[in-house]
């Protein structure tokens, strides 16, 4: 063990650390502000919506992997907001992102990825699929 | 000593059984004196109950120095300060995310074959198996004498996350995906019909396809 | 054609086949074989002589797999899944085909059997597609069922790569019936089917080993108007229903147990029903009617019940045009117009559906409004005893009866297409009874060969007195249990009474010389499974005379065969149309009061024979349509004139009050009285010079006779593939 380790030094080189990597002390407190925590991590890759991904394996398994949503959302982050791709590679399912995973199928009929839009505009709404089961007779008009 | 406290209210009970036997051991060896070995030192047994403080000098006026001085609130200061410099023992959802299975059985998707085509070719087996009859289908014939299903519809607030219909499924169409992150406003929206399900497929064919390799080697 | 001695020699000669009713004994039957003792599964049984070995263990409750045997057919034995060891033999014999021999021994649980099963089951799955998945027979698959319960529970069938399995392609046999021919276990049930009930020699089996294949030979559709039949009859998913394809599995389907009213028999059927949807109809054995059979027409215009309906009361409006209202504003339009009508000018008409409970309810009211008008579309003559005895208007010989008969006239009755399964009744007579049919009317298919006396009228005249030369006469002369049967729609022309008084005349001088004292022969056979109950309860048959009176208000009780038209009409008159269809009836009213159809209300039908039996309500009426009888119950409490039941025990008590035998349901009362019917003719029997005449002559004419299978796409299409078949060189 070092003495760094010993007088809990480390503790202060990961801190600046962490500053340096969210954009210094003014980029860090808004980071604060959004995340509620300032972690440094090597960025392992970003989506197609912007969102980035970061591993440390400092952190216990659990905290090792994060996400970094897209500014553009500011407050307006969702846990639905990761895409299909990574959402294996966050929640620990595989150790390959996804532009390292070869075997991931790319099909022209797959769908953009939405996040959940329950309570605004876009949200599902249930519909029949079917015809009527009953077709009424239509009388005739009069000429 | 609290938790010590805690546990004795419970215990008490469990405890009688032993402490009867205790007692019964204790009169015939002293006789009347049944206070005197309380509380009973047994092999296999651990007093929990609260014990009577020891009331000697030196420890009374030990007690009231530290109530005095309030020295439980500079140690109970002490243990939360040390903490903010430890790792937090949770996770900081939706940043960071728990692990998940391969097997995870989330929201239901409908799959398409490589070709676009959908897979479902209603044999109506997930309907037949669902406990919670969540799963209502009518089929009919397309005009390409197929059989494919005009109605799928699952009420997600009735469904229990079982699986079975994805384990009944012989084309693996109808799957539970691993999305867990679907709650919605209102129940309404949790009403999903064929054309939802087949458009969740569409949005995470990805991870299911991947899933499903992972999980090939046990089906 | 089949009556050959090598399918006389196939026949069935099961005794616990016949039917009750047919049962009864007749004093020319031979005295019982003694029987004998065999043991199936070491438990003692006695049969007769020429019992198969599974019809034996049919006695003891012992069910032998099987797929090409079936009781109605003859036994071809090909498919080997009822292999039984016997003892004493070396090899296993097929149960279906082996007579009992007294004191053998049967083991349909040894080892061998078991083996055999086996053995026999894993030939058949190794050609049987695993499209179980996308089968319509999936859930009711003998095969299915069969392999589960007698198959091995390990495969052999190491071909994974699926070289080697048998594919045959698929037959266009019309557009009842879907061929996946890959399926196919050729079990040739549907083939028998084919040559022995429906006549229509038109399957066969072409190749041998695996090329063995069922199909027509040449590309042809199998028009029959019992074709549906060969989709029950399949055990395996080569023929199923095409309407119904996809559509459900058996476990999700409610079940009903109903009654037919789209023919005069009555056929018992299953309202199969999902999701408040007729889906299927299926027939429900009964042996006194339709066995287990039932005409294309009962089985499939079902999806007409879908189509063309009336969902909400509607009037016409200030411009001439039907618009849907409530059910208030309607009742009390048309209860103003009974109100306001003079009483004779009160005319009511039932239709061809139209059930008892409705007709009873309607003729109260209609009575209780100072009219005597109600009348049926179909017309009936009055004069001589009319319809006041029920002999002269019903089949009195009863179906399953015709059975044993052994000679058959039938006077301008196409039975064919009238009454599907009368007509099968006849031909199983003609088959294996060597019943012979003449026939008087235009030249018909009547799928057997029958003697064509010719198409006037005058035939009957001298038959009626005996001074014909023609063979017939002698044949029914000498015949012991002869069988007459009136077609009733050569009641309309105006030579109809005497048509019936010859009739009459024929049939009761040749029972009174019967041996069998209890044998009747004349039958009438209806047209419409509402009229027997209308003329029991008092109807007047065909509208004419009403008409001509000029009625103010016109009550259309699901008329819809277009007897009441506009032009006949005063120009003020109202009509209020009752039913359930919308068709030529609701085109020409001016209330349309929605009513449910057969499917939808628990309502009693009296077949041609007299038989009440009741349909049962398997979906609820679709929009805003009621049960029928209970419409005319509001109407009446808003006209003032209120009928005195609530509930439908008490109308049906009130029908009791009219004739017991409307609800005595399923029974059939024997009909007396025929004397004084013949005496009350007698006068009738006036020279007659006409043409007996069939309305459906064609297959093209059965599939829309009403209207739900003219509101029925299914019955359309039907048409369409006959006359395109008819186009085909083959």
């Amino acid at each position: 063990m070092s003495l760094g380790k010993i007088l809990a030094l480390d503790k202060l080189t990961n801190f600046f650390n962490a500053l340096r990597q969210n954009g210094g002390i003014k980029g860090s407190l808004y980071k604060l502000y959004r995340q509620d925590e300032l972690k440094d991590g090597k960025l392992v890759g970003e989506d197609k919506y912007g969102n980035k991904y970061y591993e440390n394996a400092r952190y216990f398994y659990g905290r090792n992997r994060w996400v970094e949503y897209n500014d553009k959302v500011y407050l307006n982050y969702d846990g639905s907001q990761v895409p299909a791709e990574w959402f294996g590679w966050l929640h620990y399912k595989t150790d390959l992102p996804p532009h390292q995973d070869p075997s991931r199928p790319k099909y022209k009929w797959m769908a953009d990825f939405t996040e959940n839009m329950s309570g605004t505009t876009g949200q599902y709404v249930p519909y029949s699929t079917t015809r009527s089961k009953v077709e009424p007779w239509v009388p005739k008009k009069a000429a | 000593m609290s938790l010590a406290k805690i546990f004795s209210v419970s215990s008490r009970v469990r405890a009688t059984g032993a402490s009867s036997l205790v007692a019964r051991h204790a009169q015939y060896s002293t006789e009347g004196k049944v206070e005197k070995v309380y509380p009973p030192n047994i092999p296999g047994y651990k007093y929990v109950n609260a014990e009577d403080p020891n009331m000697s000098m030196k420890e009374m006026s030990n007690r009231a120095a530290q109530t005095l001085f309030w020295t439980e609130l500079a140690r109970g200061f002490a243990v939360t300060l040390a903490h903010i410099f430890k790792e937090p023992a949770t996770i900081n959802y939706p940043f960071e995310k728990g692990p998940l299975s391969p097997r995870f059985r989330g929201e239901h998707a409908l799959r398409r074959y490589p070709s676009g085509e959908e897979r479902c070719i209603a044999c109506k087996l997930c309907e037949a198996i669902c406990p919670a009859q969540a799963i209502t289908i009518e089929a009919e014939e397309r005009k390409d004498g197929s059989r494919r299903t005009t109605r799928y519809d699952i009420d997600m607030t009735k469904c229990i996350y079982c699986g079975f219909c994805q384990e009944a499924c012989p084309v693996d169409a109808i799957v539970e995906g691993p999305n867990f992150e679907f709650s919605t406003e209102t129940h309404e929206e949790l009403l999903y019909n064929k054309e939802k399900l087949l458009s969740n497929g569409d949005k995470w064919e990805s991870e299911i396809a991947t899933n499903i390799r992972a999980d090939h080697l046990y089906r | 054609m089949l009556r050959q001695p090598l399918t006389r020699a196939l026949k069935l000669s099961s005794p616990a086949r016949a039917a009750p009713l047919a049962a009864r004994t007749f004093a020319a039957q031979p005295p019982a074989p003694e029987k004998f003792e065999v043991f199936i599964d070491d438990k003692p049984v006695q049969v007769e002589p020429g019992t198969t070995i599974l019809q034996a263990a049919a006695l003891v409750g012992v069910e032998i797999p099987r797929f090409c045997y079936h009781e109605r057919l003859a036994v071809a034995g090909n498919c080997r899944m009822c292999l039984v060891e016997i003892e004493k033999s070396p090899k296993p014999a097929a149960a279906c085909a082996m007579p009992v021999m007294k004191g053998m021994r049967v083991k349909t649980n040894s080892d061998l059997t078991k083996k055999a099963r086996e053995g026999v089951m894993e030939f058949l799955l190794v050609n049987h597609p695993l499209d179980c998945p996308i089968c319509d027979q999936g859930g009711e698959c003998d095969l299915q069922d069969q392999s589960m319960a007698f198959g091995s529970d390990r495969s052999r069938f190491t071909d994974i790569h699926f070289s080697g399995k048998r594919a045959v392609e698929d037959k266009d046999v019309g557009p009842l019936i879907k061929t996946i021919m890959t399926r196919c276990i050729h079990c040739t049930r549907c083939i028998r089917f084919a040559s022995e009930v429906a006549g229509v020699d038109d399957f066969g089996t072409t190749g041998r080993g695996t090329d063995m294949q069922v199909g027509t030979y040449v590309e042809k559709m199998f028009l029959s108007e019992l074709s549906g039949n060969i989709i029950d009859l399949c055990p395996v998913g080569a023929l199923t229903s095409k309407p119904y394809s996809f559509a459900a599995r058996p476990w999700e389907t409610r079940r009903i147990d109903s009654v037919d009213v789209l023919d005069p028999l009555g056929s018992n059927i299953v309202v199969a029903t999902r999701t408040n949807e007729v889906l299927r109809i299926l027939p429900r054995t009964n042996e006194e009617i339709n066995e287990e059979w039932l005409s294309d027409k009962s089985r499939f215009a079902c999806d007409g019940l879908k189509r063309q309906r009336l969902v909400t009361p509607m009037m016409k409006d200030s411009r001439g045009n039907l618009t849907p209202v409530e059910w208030e504003d309607a009742m009390v339009a048309a209860a103003r117009a009974l109100q306001d009508c003079p009483p004779g000018k009160l005319l009511a008409v039932a239709g061809d559906l139209a059930d008892a409970e409705s007709l009873v309810a309607l003729k109260d009211l209609v009575n209780r409004l100072g009219s005597e008008n109600t009348c049926t579309e179909q017309y009936f003559p009055l004069e001589g005893a009319g319809i006041d005895l029920r002999s002269s208007y019903l089949c009195n010989t009863k179906i399953a009866n015709v059975e044993e008969s052994d000679f058959v006239l039938l006077i301008g009755a196409n039975t064919r297409f009238e009454a599907p399964l009368l007509n099968a009744r006849i031909r199983k007579a003609y088959i294996h009874k060597d019943t012979d049919v003449a026939f008087i009317g235009p030249k018909v298919d009547l799928t057997y060969d029958y003697t064509h006396v010719g198409d006037s009228a005058s035939i009957l005249k001298d038959l009626a007195s005996g001074t014909s030369s023609h063979e017939v006469m002698k044949r029914l002369e000498s015949a012991k249990r002869p069988v007459v049967i009136l077609g009733a729609d050569q009641l309309k022309t105006p030579e109809g009474a005497a048509i019936l008084a010859y009739t009459q005349e024929l049939a009761l001088r040749l029972q009174d010389k019967l041996e069998d004292k209890s044998w009747k022969v004349l039958n009438v056979l209806q047209r419409t499974a509402s009229q027997v109950a209308a003329l029991d309860i008092g109807y007047k048959p065909g509208v004419g005379p009403v008409l001509q009176d000029g009625p103010k208000v016109v009550y259309l009780l699901g008329a819809d065969s277009g007897v009441v038209s506009r032009d006949q009409l005063p120009k003020d008159a109202v009509v209020i149309y009752q039913g359930h269809h919308g068709d030529v009836g609701a085109a020409m009213a001016d209330i349309v009061l929605p009513g449910a159809a057969y499917t939808e209300k628990r309502a009693t039908y009296v077949n041609a024979e007299g038989r009440a039996q009741q349909t049962l309500a398997a979906v609820s009426p679709p929009g805003k349509a009621r049960d029928d009888w209970k419409i005319i119950r509001a109407l009446s409490e808003i006209v003032g004139e209120r009928l005195p039941y609530d509930s439908l025990d008490e109308v049906r008590d009130r029908l009791s009050q009219i004739s017991p035998a409307l609800v005595t349901y399923g029974n059939v009362e024997d009909n007396n009285y025929f004397a004084q019917a013949r005496a009350l003719a007698q006068s009738l029997q006036k020279p007659v010079s006409g043409k007996v005449d069939v309305q459906l002559k064609q297959l093209e004419d059965f599939f829309m006779t009403d209207t739900i299978s003219r509101a029925s796409p299914t019955m359309a299409k039907c048409v369409q593939a006959v006359l395109k078949q008819k186009q085909s060189k083959y």
